[in-house]
C-alpha cells in the first residue's frame, strides 16, 4: 500500500513540476531551426574533427591535436590537484565528523562532530561552479581559485561520506583493541583500516566526478575541455565540439574503469600464486605473498599525477598582481553589503531589500529550482526502472542464478545498448548536456529536465542493476525457472524485495539533482541559477550572495530531508 | 585474579546478573556455561571493565575496577585479552598485521601504524613463531578474509597471545565451527593458556567440551550461578538440569 502511494505521489509531483516549470509537451518538438541544428550537430558526431574546422587557423595556431591534449591535461590536472586538497579536508573532516574513534562521548566531542558535519554540508551545498564564480569575482581569474572552487565542495562531500562510512564500518576490531587497553585513536585504526577499501573506492569515484566538474568549470572561463566546447559552439564548429566531448568521455570512462578495478582488487585482495607449506621460511613466505602490481602502479601514478599537477603550474597565484587582487577583493567585499545599506548605512534596510527581492523573483525561482530537481530525479528513476528489464544481468541472461534465460540476439543487443547508454549518460556532465540540449530545444525547461535525467538515469540504472543482481531471493529464481517473463519477475519477485533500496538511491540522486538544479539556470532558463548569472554579469554582488545563500539553503534542506528519509528506509 | 562480590548488572529494567559472588584464581581455567541470555557475555564484559556493575564489586588482581581512572583501566586491560564471538579481525588486513593489533596498548597509535605500514623483520619473526604454535604459520602473509573460519579463529587466538596477557576472556569463540574443529580449538587455547600460565575464562554452549577441557565449570541461568565446581558425574547431572533444551547433549543423556 505504501509503495502504491509512493508511486502515485511521485507521478503527481512530476506532473505538478511540469506545470510549475511551464514545460508543455508541445515544446518537446524542436522548431524547424532546432531540428536543422540537431541534425547538423548530431551528424557531426560521426566525423569528429581531427584538425581545425577554420582553415585559416590551421597554418597560424598550434596544431589542433596539441590544443585538445592541452585542454584534456588541464581538465585532469585541475581535477587531480583539487582532489588532493579535498582529500586532506575529507580525511580530517571525516574523522572529526565520525564517532568511531570515541571510547566515551562528551558534550565537546558531540558538538565537534555536529559542527564538522554541518560545515561539511555547508561546503558541499554550494556548487563548485558557484564557488568558482565567487572566487573569480573576488580575486579575478587564477588557476588556484579554480582549483579551490572544486576542492571546497568536494572536501565537504568527502568529509560527509567518509564520516558516514567510518560510522557504518565494522567496529569489531576496534572493540577488541579497546578491550585490550588501546586508546581512542589507536583502537580507531582497526575501524579505519577496515573501512579503507570503501573510503578509497569512494575517493576514486569523486575523482571521476572531479574530472567532469573540471570540464564544466570551462563554462566560466577556466581553460579546460568545457571551455573549448563552449568556444567551438559559439563558432559553430560542431565537429570540433565532438572531438572535445569524446575526449572528455574517454577520460571519464578511463577513471571509471580504473576506479572499478581498484575496488575489485581492494575488496577481493590478491591470492598468492604459490601455496607454500609449513616448512617454508619467513623470507619465502614473504616472497610468495599476494601482491598487486596494479595497486602499486596506481599509487605511484596518483602520487606522480598530484605532484606533477601542483608543480607544473607556474602561476597558481594569478595573472593579476597581488595589489590588483587585493583591490578586487576589497571592492567585492564592500559590494556584498546590500545595496540600500550601502546607501543609508542602516542595516535595518536589509529586511525590506531581502523581502522585495524574494517577492519579486526569489521565491518563484526557488520553487522552480526545487521542481526542476524533483521532476528530473523522478524521470531518471522511471527511466532507470524501465531499463532494468534489459540492463540487469539477472533478467538479461539469468546467469547469476544459474537459470538460463533464452533472450535471443535482439534482446541481448538491446540490453547492451541500454547498458552502454547508461555508461555514456553518467559520464557526461549535466551542465554540458543541458548546454547542448538547450541549443536543440530552445529555451525550455525540458532541456534542463532531460539533461539532469539522462545523467542520473545512467547512475540509477547501474545502482538498480546492482540491487537486482545482488538479490538472492529464491522467489525470483523460481519465477525465472518456471518460465516467468522478465517484467513479471521484476514486478513480482525482484522489485518488492529491492524497493526500499531503490527508493534510497532515488533520494540520494534527488539530493544531487537539487544541487545541480541550482546552477543549470545559469544557462539562461528561469530558475535560481539564472538569477545568480544575472547578478554576476550586472556586478550586483549583494544579490549574487543572496541567491547563492538561498540555493545553498535549498540544497541544505534537500540534504537533511534525504538523509532523514534514507535513515528511515535503512531501518 | 578476578573477584566478584554481590555483583548486580541491569540493562534498564532487565536484570542480566543477579547477586554474583565468584573468585577465579590466577592461572585457573574456567568455563562458563548456560543457555542464551543466562548472563555469560555480561559476566565476561564485567571482568575487563567493558561494562560496569550496577552494584557490588568487581576486582582484578585485588584492584576494584570502579576505583580506577580511565588510564589505569586501560593499563589493566592491556593485560587481559578478549576473543569475541565474531573474532573482531580486520578482514582486509593480512594475518601478521591482525596479530600485531594485539599489542595496541603498548604500541599506541604511531607504533601500530608503523607495524601496519611496514613491520620490522624482528616483529614478523616473533609473530611467525607464535603462528607456528597455533598451526597456521604458512598463512602469515595472507589476508584474513582469505582464511577458513577455523583458521581465522586461530588468528584471533594468536592475537590474544601476542598481547602477552595474564588472562584471556573468550566469548563463545567456537560457536560458528563444526564440533571437530571446535574441539581442536578449545584444546589449543586451553593448552596454550596452560603453557603460558594464563588465566582462561571461556564461555561455551557445548557441555561435552566443557567437561573435557575444564576442571572448573560455572553454570549460569537467569543471571545467577547455579553450579560451580568440577565437571564430575554429580556435577554433570546438575549441568544437565541447568541446560534443559538449550543444551542438548546426547553423550550426557546416554
Amino acid at each position: 500500500m505504501r509503495r502504491r502511494w509512493f508511486l502515485l505521489g511521485g507521478i503527481a509531483l512530476f506532473v505538478l513540476g511540469l506545470w510549475v516549470l511551464k514545460a508543455h509537451p508541445r515544446e518537446l518538438v524542436p522548431s524547424e531551426g532546432g531540428r536543422q541544428l540537431a541534425s547538423d550537430f548530431f551528424g557531426a558526431a560521426l566525423r569528429p574533427a581531427l584538425d581545425y574546422e577554420d582553415r585559416a587557423i590551421r597554418s597560424v595556431g598550434e596544431p589542433f591535436a596539441t590544443k585538445v591534449a592541452k585542454a584534456a591535461w588541464l581538465t585532469v590536472k585541475y581535477a587531480v590537484v583539487a582532489m588532493s586538497l579535498a582529500l586532506i579536508l575529507g580525511i580530517f573532516g571525516g574523522v572529526l565528523g565520525s564517532r568511531a574513534w570515541w571510547t566515551r562521548g562528551s558534550l565537546f566531542l558531540t558538538s565537534l562532530r555536529i559542527g564538522v558535519r554541518l560545515l561539511a554540508t555547508a561546503l558541499r551545498s554550494v556548487h563548485e561552479l558557484i564557488w568558482a564564480i565567487l572566487f573569480l569575482a573576488a580575486v579575478g581569474s587564477s588557476p588556484f581559485a579554480a582549483m579551490l572552487a572544486m576542492a571546497l565542495p568536494y572536501g565537504g562531500t568527502l568529509a560527509k561520506v567518509f564520516s558516514e562510512l567510518l560510522d557504518e564500518a565494522d567496529q569489531g576490531a576496534a572493540q577488541v583493541m579497546q578491550a585490550g587497553g588501546g586508546r581512542g585513536f589507536a583502537a580507531f585504526l582497526g575501524t579505519a583500516v577496515g573501512a579503507l577499501p570503501d573510503l578509497l573506492t569512494y575517493a576514486m569515484y569523486r575523482l571521476e566526478c572531479a574530472v567532469r566538474s573540471s570540464a564544466v568549470l570551462g563554462f566560466v572561463g577556466v581553460p579546460t575541455l568545457g571551455y573549448e566546447i563552449k568556444v567551438s559552439f559559439e563558432d559553430g564548429h560542431y565537429h570540433e565540439i565532438w572531438t572535445f566531448v569524446f575526449v572528455l568521455l574517454l577520460i571519464v570512462l578511463f577513471f571509471e574503469g580504473w576506479g572499478g578495478r581498484i575496488r575489485r582488487m581492494l575488496v577481493q585482495g590478491v591470492v598468492p600464486k604459490v601455496n607454500l607449506g609449513k616448512k617454508s621460511t619467513l623470507a619465502e613466505l614473504w616472497q610468495a605473498r599476494g601482491k598487486s602490481w596494479f595497486l602499486r602502479l596506481t599509487l605511484l601514478s596518483l602520487v606522480t599525477l598530484i605532484a606533477v599537477g601542483w608543480l607544473l603550474e607556474d602561476s597558481w597565484g594569478a595573472t593579476l598582481s597581488y595589489e590588483q587582487r587585493m583591490a578586487n577583493l576589497s571592492r567585492f567585499w564592500s559590494e556584498l553589503v546590500p545595496y540600500p545599506v550601502r546607501e543609508s548605512g542602516d542595516w535595518g534596510d536589509t529586511w525590506g531589500w531581502f523581502m522585495g527581492l524574494m517577492r519579486e523573483e526569489g521565491l518563484v525561482a526557488l520553487w522552480r529550482t526545487f521542481h526542476l530537481g524533483t521532476a528530473a530525479a523522478l524521470l531518471a528513476g522511471a527511466v532507470a526502472l524501465l531499463g532494468l528489464v534489459l540492463s540487469a544481468r539477472t533478467l538479461a541472461t539469468g546467469s547469476p542464478r544459474e537459470v538460463r534465460v533464452d533472450g535471443g540476439r535482439l534482446r541481448s543487443l538491446l540490453g547492451k545498448g541500454v547498458r552502454v547508454s547508461a555508461v555514456l549518460g553518467r559520464s557526461a556532465p549535466e551542465y554540458l548536456l543541458a548546454f547542448l540540449l538547450l541549443q536543440i530545444f530552445g529555451p525550455t525547461m525540458w532541456a534542463l529536465i532531460f539533461a539532469l535525467a539522462i545523467h542520473n538515469s545512467g547512475i540509477l540504472s547501474r545502482l538498480g542493476s546492482e540491487v537486482i543482481d545482488n538479490n538472492r531471493s529464491g522467489a525470483a529464481t523460481v519465477m525465472i525457472a518456471s518460465g516467468g517473463n522478465r517484467s513479471a519477475t521484476l514486478l513480482g519477485a525482484l522489485l518488492p524485495t529491492g524497493f526500499n533500496r531503490m527508493v534510497l538511491f532515488l533520494f540520494y540522486r534527488w539530493e544531487t539533482c537539487i544541487r545541480e538544479a541550482t546552477i543549470l539556470g545559469m544557462l539562461g532558463v528561469g530558475s535560481l541559477g539564472f538569477l545568480i548569472s544575472e547578478a554576476r554579469v550586472s556586478f550586483f554582488y549583494d544579490e549574487l550572495l543572496l541567491w547563492i545563500i538561498m540555493g545553498s539553503l535549498l540544497v541544505f534542506i534537500g540534504d537533511i530531508v534525504s538523509d532523514l528519509v534514507r535513515l528511515r528506509l535503512k531501518k | 585474579m578476578f573477584t566478584l562480590q554481590s555483583v548486580e548488572l541491569r540493562y534498564g529494567g532487565t536484570v542480566a546478573l543477579d547477586g554474583l559472588d565468584l573468585d577465579i584464581k590466577s592461572g585457573e581455567q574456567v568455563c562458563l556455561i548456560g543457555p542464551s541470555g543466562a548472563g555469560k557475555s555480561s559476566l565476561l564484559g564485567l571482568l575487563n571493565g567493558r561494562t560496569a556493575a550496577t552494584s557490588g564489586h568487581v576486582s582484578v588482581e585485588g584492584t576494584d575496577l570502579a576505583k580506577l581512572s580511565g588510564k589505569e583501566l586501560q593499563k589493566l586491560r592491556s593485560r587481559i585479552a578478549w576473543v569475541p564471538q565474531d573474532l573482531g579481525l580486520v578482514s582486509s588486513l593480512r594475518v601478521h598485521q591482525n596479530v600485531a593489533c594485539g599489542r595496541v596498548a603498548e604500541k599506541g597509535f604511531w607504533g601500530l601504524l608503523r607495524s601496519l605500514l611496514g613491520m620490522r623483520a624482528s616483529e614478523k619473526a616473533v609473530i611467525h613463531e607464535l603462528l607456528k604454535r597455533v598451526g597456521i604459520e604458512e598463512k602469515i602473509f595472507q589476508r584474513a578474509d582469505h582464511l577458513s573460519g577455523g583458521q581465522q579463529q586461530r588468528v584471533a587466538i594468536a592475537r590474544a597471545l601476542y598481547q602477552q596477557p595474564s588472562a584471556i576472556l573468550a566469548d563463545e569463540p567456537v560457536s560458528a565451527v563444526d564440533p571437530e574443529r571446535a574441539r581442536d580449538l578449545v584444546a589449543l587455547l586451553s593448552t596454550l593458556a596452560k603453557e603460558e600460565g594464563v588465566t582462561l575464562v571461556m564461555s561455551l554452549h557445548d557441555l561435552t567440551l566443557a567437561r573435557q577441557f575444564f576442571d572448573r565449570v560455572i553454570g549460569l541461568r537467569d543471571g545467577r550461578v547455579v553450579f560451580d565446581g568440577r565437571a564430575d558425574d554429580a556435577g554433570v547431572r546438575d549441568l544437565y538440569r541447568l541446560g534443559g533444551e538449550a543444551m542438548p547433549d546426547p553423550s550426557v543423556v546416554s
